[in-house]
């Protein structure tokens, strides 16, 4: 399975994120994920509508695979990890060069035309460009795994919202 | 160019979009309690709204003032994040599944941050040409993407600290919004145009 990375990498001279993930599906040597929700802020009255609070939905199209060399089965409770710098990479190439390349775009079309329509159309082209680019860079870390979570230990503890059962 | 650099400076600093103009401070106290999301916030963020102000200003210039429809100006504008919002989700989907699966837990909150709608109609009251507003909305991204990256680590800093039970928790963090707010004071001086 393509983008799936082995598990277990040697994390000692990287930072890793973890978070806890339950095994929803067993798929012959793989296993699929589902992150547990994250709590929301709680702030304000429309917590039930945050889109932090994840409904089932959600947390569905944030399903991910992992090869199963842990024995994991239904229900089972997970910490996984991706390496600290890999979010802000990820950020990096599906925000920022889009927006890079439409900034020049626009640049370019203003200089050589002065108007605001030229302008415009450079702004679209370097848009479509930098998608382009930012596509073209995300599946080659992509097949390399490297932007997928590892799979660190089992997770112990109460799950968001349980208790601590201490009798 | 010095104009451009001006605008861009005013944005960022002097009329920052969380500490001077007080918009999305709901994102800026949920999302920066770790500098990995607050930073994944910001750019989220930055790329709906640099997209949006490019779509609000074609809109405004095209069609709301030529047929004087700018009554419709707000609703038209919310429209147009939702809309930006869906698009940056669906592009980011199509372009990498599994960037998506990291990156798409921010895109719903991006909708209904005050900081997006109050940067198109401030864009769009100053009159300026697209490409500098295109300039200034960069530019007011950055500011905000710089302010959560500042806030998420004082935030990490205050966690590991003893802080008194009763300003534990949101309190303490405006407090040190409050001062970031102060600090940032010392750009009021620097001329903008």
């Amino acid at each position: 399975m393509s983008g799936v990375a082995p598990n277990r990498p040697d994390a000692s001279s990287r930072t890793v994120v973890e978070g806890v993930a339950r095994v929803v599906a067993v798929d012959g040597d793989h296993v699929w994920l589902e992150p547990e929700p994250a709590s929301g802020c709680g702030g304000c009255h429309s917590a039930a509508a945050c889109g932090v609070q994840s409904g089932s939905n959600r947390l569905a199209t944030r399903r991910f695979a992992l090869v199963n060399d842990f024995d994991g089965r239904v229900d089972d409770r997970v910490v996984v990890g991706v390496f600290e710098g890999t979010l802000l990479r990820v950020s990096t190439i599906a925000y920022a060069v889009p927006l890079l390349a439409m900034i020049v775009g626009g640049a370019v079309g203003q200089g050589v035309t002065g108007s605001d329509g030229g302008a415009i159309v450079g702004a679209v082209v370097g848009l479509v460009i930098g998608l382009g680019a930012a596509g073209l860079r995300a599946k080659r870390l992509s097949t390399r795994g490297d932007l997928s979570p590892h799979f660190l230990r089992r997770a112990y503890g109460p799950e968001p919202g349980g208790d601590c059962h201490l009798d | 160019m010095q104009e451009a650099i001006l605008l861009m400076v005013g944005a960022a600093l002097v009329n920052n979009v969380v500490l001077a103009r007080f918009l999305g401070l709901c994102s800026f106290m949920g999302v920066t309690t770790k500098i990995d999301t607050a930073v994944g916030m910001g750019m989220a963020t930055s790329f709906v709204i640099t997209t949006s102000a490019a779509i609000s200003w074609i809109l405004e210039a095209y069609l709301l003032v030529p047929f004087e429809l700018g009554y419709l100006r707000t609703v038209v504008f919310i429209l147009v994040v939702a809309a930006a919002v869906q698009f940056t989700e669906t592009v980011v989907r199509k372009v990498s599944p599994t960037m998506f699966k990291m990156l798409g837990i921010y895109l719903p909150l991006i909708t209904t941050n005050c900081a997006v709608l109050g940067v198109l109609l401030i864009n769009i009251q100053e009159k300026l040409s697209f490409f500098n507003s295109m300039l200034f909305a960069v530019a007011s991204c950055f500011g905000y993407s710089l302010v959560m990256a500042l806030f998420a680590g004082l935030r990490e800093r205050v966690a590991l600290n003893e802080v008194p039970r009763l300003f534990a928790g949101p309190p303490i963090g405006f407090i040190t919004a409050s001062l970031l707010a102060l600090a940032f004071m010392g750009f009021s001086g620097i001329p903008t145009k």
